[in-house]
């Protein structure tokens, strides 16, 4: 799905295995953005010192040095883009903690791709607009006050439980993108879990049931080994 | 905190050590004390005997130069007032000074009949004839003789006369009984004054060198699995407390070696798996996005499906066989439980009301421990995927959450088949599973790991009346370190 405003993105992408450097770079042109790749710390430090990325990608195991360290000198080189880390590495060390709670992101390997856009279009989007949103979304005939927490399709009110509104709120917000299961998990309920059986499936199964009655046009989607997506048509 | 201050300085060793060593010295004082008192009494026993003698033997001079008339006993008595004012001891008591009757000083003479002839001294001396007469008197040996109506004894040196009468000249032991009283209490004090000192100071060094070792043992017990890379307090003497705490450094540097060592493999394992699992997945999504049917598409979702289930089996895997090494590395922020498990309830609600199965939660309110939150959480799903996988339909789970003595208690029950009686005592061990589990028998492997992690306690039962418990208990964190911690500042000097 080629959108407009990914076009002119430029992105730096960090990664010494060439095999994932080779999916990701095609899964990312494909997605709208210009990928430059770096396969170490030194070839991604002489890129990003000229020229301007709008995002990038480091993975934390490079061959010549610790990706943090990258990150903390691309920074002090005076490179503010948002970053998504990449990491194969077992436990999240708190130096990543550090940065994920300086506006960058993390991401465990292996990763659903879906998963990996989603959370780069985030950063994206974080960087643009820091400002608050709406206060009614609007997908279609579907309706959210979020200031009343009243949810509608057309001219009928959806009885939600709070939960299923914080859901439906969550899936609006993402309008037209995939969302994954556990983007859900981590946003929607605040775990960072694996679950082994279909519990965030059932939700949905539930919303639907309220959301997409007998004669509407259905809106949320099942992308199967990915996720789901709200949207039109 | 000073009450805490205080009831460990109760428990010290120090009180024992110093007791006993107190007991040690007093013994010791008390002898060395009891062998100069015996040494003083025989002195001066010695100095008055000598006087005695002195003095009896120029009576006995006298009375035998004196003729035998009227002005005999005069002279003689004279003598004898004037020997008992020269009395050689100067602690006289004071009432006897200038009286005339001298109480402490006694002249007697016997003749060779045994009739007393000539008496100077308090009453008429009747009581000292009798008990003179009572002892058995060795000639020219000072004798202890004890008078009847005197309370002090006396002390009697005698002569015998040629015309075979006796002189006995007796000096009460008053004087030396009040020396040798004042010297006790003298001791005494003293004695004690020297115990009490000791205790202080025996007390003093063996509290220091004990909180030395207290302080090693506080630092060793902050060290847990979590925390490899901090050491116990050393000093810079090359006593046995310093020996002891360089031994238990060494041996934590051996530990964070081979710990680090175990992370090195598991990290490089985990590593190794996960890059080329990434690519086969996104390769396989890659394949999904360009749009085939449903119908093509359905073995490569079912093939992601499967990775997915792989990796988490991978990470699982690994999370247990760290933490059966004592070496799961732990991320600790507060968290509140109550709320946690609610959040995860409402989760799996829906799944649960799917399967026909009910959930409740009995808690007595807000639970705060100081834990790794992804751990716990993954603890709870672990729990609740594990009712859900072996409970069959209309059965109800029930949560129970309380606090008891800063220990976070979670008691799971259902009111299912129960665990099996083969696996009842290993349900925690990996890959022991039940005979008609679809599981892969890490689920409460990991809850025991991540239990045992945070220092916690967890057990697996059947309930009487049907059904499975499991009972976690959770310390609710580290305070208690942080607390014990500082005392050691009090004895670090």
């Amino acid at each position: 799905m080629r959108m407009a405003y990914h076009r002119s993105m430029q992105l730096l992408l960090v990664e010494d295995e060439l095999e994932i450097q080779g999916f990701l770079k095609a899964s990312l042109a494909d997605a709208g953005y210009v990928v430059d790749t770096a396969g170490d710390g030194k070839t991604a430090e002489s890129l990003a010192s000229v020229k301007s990325y709008d995002v990038l990608i480091v993975d934390l195991g490079l061959p010549d040095q610790d990706g943090i360290d990258l990150i903390l000198r691309l920074r002090q080189m005076g490179v503010s883009s948002p970053v998504l880390i990449l990491s194969a590495r077992r436990s999240v060390d708190d130096r990543v903690r550090g940065l994920e709670q300086g506006g960058d992101d993390y991401l465990t390997k292996p990763f659903a791709l879906a998963e990996l856009l989603a959370r780069l279009r985030n950063l994206l989007k974080r960087k643009a607009t820091a400002t608050t949103g709406p206060t009614v979304l609007r997908v279609g005939d579907l309706e959210l006050d979020l200031l009343k927490r009243r949810a509608t399709r057309g001219d009928e009110v959806l009885s939600l439980s709070p939960q299923e509104f914080v859901l439906l709120e969550y899936l609006c917000r993402h309008a037209g993108r995939v969302v994954t299961r556990s983007m859900l998990l981590s946003e929607v309920w605040g775990m960072r879990i694996q679950p082994d059986t279909n519990v965030v499936d059932v939700h949905i199964y539930r919303l639907r049931g309220k959301v997409d009655t007998e004669g509407r046009e259905p809106l949320i989607k099942t992308l199967r080994g990915v996720g789901y997506v709200l949207k039109e048509r | 905190m000073s009450s805490k201050n205080d009831s460990v300085r109760l428990r010290s060793g120090a009180w024992r050590i110093s007791l006993w060593a107190t007991l040690a010295f007093a013994f010791g004082t008390s002898l060395v004390f009891a062998g100069l008192h015996r040494f003083v009494a025989n002195d001066i026993q010695r100095r008055s005997d000598a006087w005695l003698s002195g003095e009896v033997e120029v009576l006995g001079d006298v009375a035998e130069r004196t003729p035998k008339d009227r002005l005999y006993g005069r002279v003689v008595s004279e003598v004898a007032e004037l020997a008992s004012k020269e009395v050689p001891d100067k602690l006289r008591s004071g009432d006897s000074e200038g009286e005339s009757e001298n109480d402490s000083v006694f002249f007697l003479q016997v003749g060779a009949d045994g009739s007393p002839q000539l008496w100077v001294g308090a009453g008429n001396g009747v009581a000292n004839l009798k008990s003179i007469r009572a002892s058995h008197v060795e000639p020219d040996v000072p004798f202890h003789l004890q008078v009847k109506g005197f309370d002090i004894p006396f002390r009697v040196a005698s002569v015998r006369m040629d015309d075979g009468s006796s002189i006995y000249l007796g000096l009460s032991e008053r004087d030396e009984l009040r020396v040798l009283r004042n010297l006790r209490l003298r001791f005494l004090s003293f004695g004690l004054l020297i115990v009490l000192f000791g205790f202080a100071i025996v007390f003093y060094t063996t509290r220091r060198m004990l909180g030395h070792v207290r302080e090693i043992t506080e630092a060793a017990s902050r060290i847990g699995s979590s925390d490899l890379s901090s050491r116990v307090p050393t000093t810079q003497h090359n006593d046995e407390v310093g020996n002891l705490a360089r031994t238990l450094n060494r041996m934590l540097d051996r530990i964070e070696s081979s710990v680090h060592q175990l992370h090195t493999i598991t990290d490089s394992l985990a590593h190794d798996l996960r890059s080329p699992l990434t690519a086969i997945r996104g390769k396989l999504e890659m394949y999904l996005s360009i749009g085939i049917g449903v119908e093509e598409g359905e073995p490569i979702v079912s093939a992601i499906d499967e990775l997915d289930r792989l990796t988490e089996f991978l990470n699982t895997s690994l999370d247990v066989a760290e933490a059966k090494a004592d070496a799961l590395r732990l991320s600790r922020t507060e968290m509140e439980l109550d709320e946690l498990i609610r959040v995860m309830m409402d989760l799996y609600e829906p799944s649960m009301a799917e399967r026909g199965l009910r959930m409740q939660l009995r808690s007595a309110g807000p639970v705060r421990v100081f834990a790794d939150a992804a751990l716990i959480h993954r603890l709870i799903a672990n729990l609740l995927e594990n009712e859900m996988k072996h409970v069959p339909a209309s059965c109800t789970v029930v949560l129970h959450l309380q606090v008891e003595n800063e220990v976070a208690k979670l008691v799971v029950e259902d009111d299912g088949p129960g665990f099996a009686e083969e696996i009842c005592s290993q349900v925690f061990e990996q890959r022991v599973k039940g005979a008609g589990s679809k599981g892969h028998g890490l689920g409460l492997a990991f809850v025991e790991a991540v239990v045992r992690a945070h220092g916690g306690v967890v057990t697996a039962s059947n309930r009487a009346e049907g059904g499975a418990r499991l009972t976690i208990l959770l310390p609710c964190g580290m305070d208690h370190h942080e607390q014990e911690a500082a005392p050691v500042a009090v004895f670090a000097g």
